[in-house]
């Protein structure tokens, strides 16, 4: 993520982009020369430069904590990619780290920013479909494990629940408020997992909702959709049925026999969620307004993945009290 | 002329009842039309070359009168008569949940073979005194269950063991629905809400086509879209016996202005392939000015047609029903296992 949220922040007028740290030396200059600025192998360097305001932190999920509150150390307001840390203790110390350095702490919960999931957002608050009943949302992906190992490494990184679950916990959380009971099942602890991941979770809000959620590493394509069914009426949202493009490959189709045909649904636009979410964190720097995602936002959106994860493990419902601090031990 | 079946079971030869003026070797009654399903599964009757729509029976004059006038047959009020006709030898029972088992009971007691409307009952006591009395009496007892006779889901079963996913993972299912109002929201006929009217579709289908149980129910259950004495959302999560693991949707949860009356889908994870049915996608869509302003209509393939034919051919040639009252009772006991999770909010385990 950091290449691209980099080429985000390089096109923002209001954003000045001074370093690229990457241990990495040579891929961090060879972005600079691109896009502009300074490359560094030291975070220490970067974050001791007065000339910088903010930081923003794409590492890897078990590197976040060293780099925001060194960022927060030096006084730099800081943005991390979600989800927030590895542990529950990691985040909390990293937004006491910033609490007490008086920066702002956002966390990257890149959703909250998709069209469709902010507009179902409002019409939920508008109370369209009256008291909601029941949800379903699904983040389908084929698998990364061997394209990109430290994403599936289940200490370094949480797996599939705590790369791609949490964007749907966060974003059911924000729709409907404070969990009351998880339960799941998945592959994350059966020996598969090295090549194959999938969750289903069941959620019980303390609002009442009730919702079924999907997370896979193990399907051909991507799509993300979600389904909110209430008293007055229901929304879908689905990313294959929204697609504006439609890709079938024909090569040498003629030659294959028997191979199903790879067909891609795509959908090109001039929306991007990146973007604004990085353009919201430097707006918000500037004005003086909250973020849309703070630390205990983040951090609670990890606490609910780590209880799925836990029920995946031992096979029994995690409950949360109405504030959303977790009962079950 | 009695003979065993490969059950052991002693079954009553249709051709004892050959008596009558027809010469078809299955004969009907359909029993009360509180179920629409029965107005399918008559015309799937009276589609069959082997069998014949003898009677209607409904003690809601009205409701059986205009189904006896429109497949032709004549309507009578009480079924415990019906079911002592000697010119029927076999009765579908669509009524209520709760009186499929005196209705069973009688039909057996009659001697007549049973196809009944799922869910078997609302109590596991109740299916299983109904599975008891058609052993007792010899006549065999089929669960309507459609959804394992549909194409696509045969399809689905084949291409599972034909290896064309791999080792199966993880299944994710629905079985979502507008409400039907009327007596299925009435807890004493129905036995219950969405979670007992959505369940056992699906729970038959996994148990034959993994040929496994379900041993552990965990459930989250409420009534927030209607003002109903019963559950209109439910989710279960159950476990296999086979290790393989289910999320199932039961939720009422389609608009009344869901274009279709709601679907079945299972998607099944596997190693090499992720298989994905929507039984009831197979329709073209429809937009007019008046009336139902879109819907899916035309071409919905139910598996109706082949369960009673499946059920007809098991009655003419005395062999076991592919779908007996047991497999209704398995399907009923994991509705029933995921009222009492969602007491505990804690998952429950079953058939140990």
């Amino acid at each position: 993520m950091g290449g691209s949220h980099a080429r985000s922040l390089a096109s923002l007028d209001e954003v000045d982009l001074v370093w690229l740290v990457d241990v990495d030396l040579p891929r961090a200059e060879a972005l600079a020369a691109e896009i502009g600025g300074k490359a560094t192998a030291s975070m220490e360097e970067a974050f001791s430069d007065p000339s910088i305001d903010a930081v923003l932190v794409a590492l890897p999920t078990f590197l976040h904590r060293e780099a925001v509150v060194l960022a927060a150390k030096h006084g730099k307001h800081v943005f991390s990619e979600k989800p927030i840390a590895r542990t529950a203790e990691d985040g909390r110390i990293m937004i006491d780290a910033c609490r007490e350095a008086g920066v702002t702490f956002m966390v990257g919960h890149v959703v909250r920013f998709y069209h469709e999931y902010s507009s179902i957002k409002r019409e939920l608050d508008a109370g369209t479909l009256g008291q909601v009943a029941t949800v379903r949302s699904y983040r389908i992906s084929p698998p990364v494990m061997q394209s990109r190992p430290w994403f599936a490494d289940l200490e370094k990184s949480g797996g599939l629940v705590l790369d791609l679950l949490i964007h749907e916990l966060d974003t059911l959380r924000w729709y409907f408020g404070e969990p009351k009971r998880i339960f799941a099942h998945g592959l994350s602890y059966s020996p598969i997992q090295k090549k194959r991941d999938f969750v289903t979770v069941s959620l019980r809000f303390h609002s009442g909702v009730i919702a079924h959620v999907e997370a896979s590493w193990a399907h051909a394509t991507f799509r993300t959709g979600i389904e909110v069914a209430g008293q007055k009426g229901l929304i879908n949202y689905s990313s294959d049925d929204s697609s504006t493009l439609r890709l079938e490959r024909t090569k040498d189709i003629e030659l294959d026999k028997g191979r199903i045909p790879a067909i891609v649904h795509m959908r090109p636009s001039n929306h991007r969620p990146h973007l604004i979410e990085v353009q919201h964190f430097a707006q918000c720097l500037k004005s003086g307004e909250p973020v849309l995602v703070n630390g205990e936002e983040g951090l609670k959106a990890l606490e609910m993945s780590l209880a799925v994860l836990d029920s995946v493990r031992t096979g029994q419902p995690i409950e949360f009290d109405a504030d959303g601090q977790r009962i079950t031990a | 002329m009695r003979f065993a079946n490969s059950t052991g079971h002693t079954l009553k030869l249709v051709n004892d009842m050959s008596q009558t003026g027809t010469s078809a070797p299955v004969r009907i009654a359909l029993i009360s039309l509180a179920h629409g399903h029965g107005y399918s599964y008559a015309a799937a009757v009276q589609a069959a070359p082997n069998a014949e729509l003898v009677v209607i029976a409904d003690d809601d004059a009205e409701r059986g009168q205009a189904a006896a006038a429109r497949f032709g047959v004549p309507w009578e009020a009480d079924y415990r008569e019906t079911v002592k006709r000697d010119d029927i030898n076999a009765v579908i029972i669509c009524s209520e949940n709760a009186r499929h088992k005196e209705m069973t009971i009688a039909a057996a007691e009659a001697g007549k073979h049973v196809l009944c409307e799922k869910p078997l009952a609302t109590t596991a006591e109740d299916a299983q005194a109904m599975i008891d009395a058609c052993a007792r009496e010899g006549v065999q007892l089929q669960t309507a269950f459609p959804v394992r006779f549909h194409a696509a889901v045969v399809a689905m079963k084949q291409a599972v063991e034909s290896g064309q996913i791999g080792q199966p993972l993880a299944i994710a299912a629905r079985n979502p629905g507008r409400c039907p109002h009327s007596w299925f929201v009435d807890p004493d006929l129905a036995g219950g809400g969405a979670v007992i009217d959505h369940t056992v579709h699906v729970v038959d289908v996994l148990r034959w086509m993994f040929d496994t149980e379900v041993t552990e129910v965990y459930a989250e259950i409420a009534t927030r879209m209607y003002d109903i004495p019963v559950d209109d959302t439910g989710l279960l999560m159950l476990r296999l016996a086979n290790g393989l693991k289910v999320s199932l949707d039961t939720s009422w949860s389609r608009p009344a202005s869901w274009p279709i009356w709601g679907g079945v889908m299972i998607e099944i994870v596997g190693e090499d392939a992720v298989l994905s049915l929507d039984a009831f996608n197979d329709n073209f869509q429809m937009s007019r000015n008046e009336g139902a302003p879109y819907s899916y209509v035309g071409v919905e393939h139910s598996g109706d047609p082949e369960m009673v034919t499946a059920f007809l051919n098991a009655v003419e040639h005395g062999t076991d029903v592919q779908v007996n009252g047991t497999d209704g009772l398995r399907a009923l006991e994991v509705a029933l296992a995921a009222y009492e999770s969602a007491k505990t909010g804690m998952p429950v385990a079953i058939g140990a």
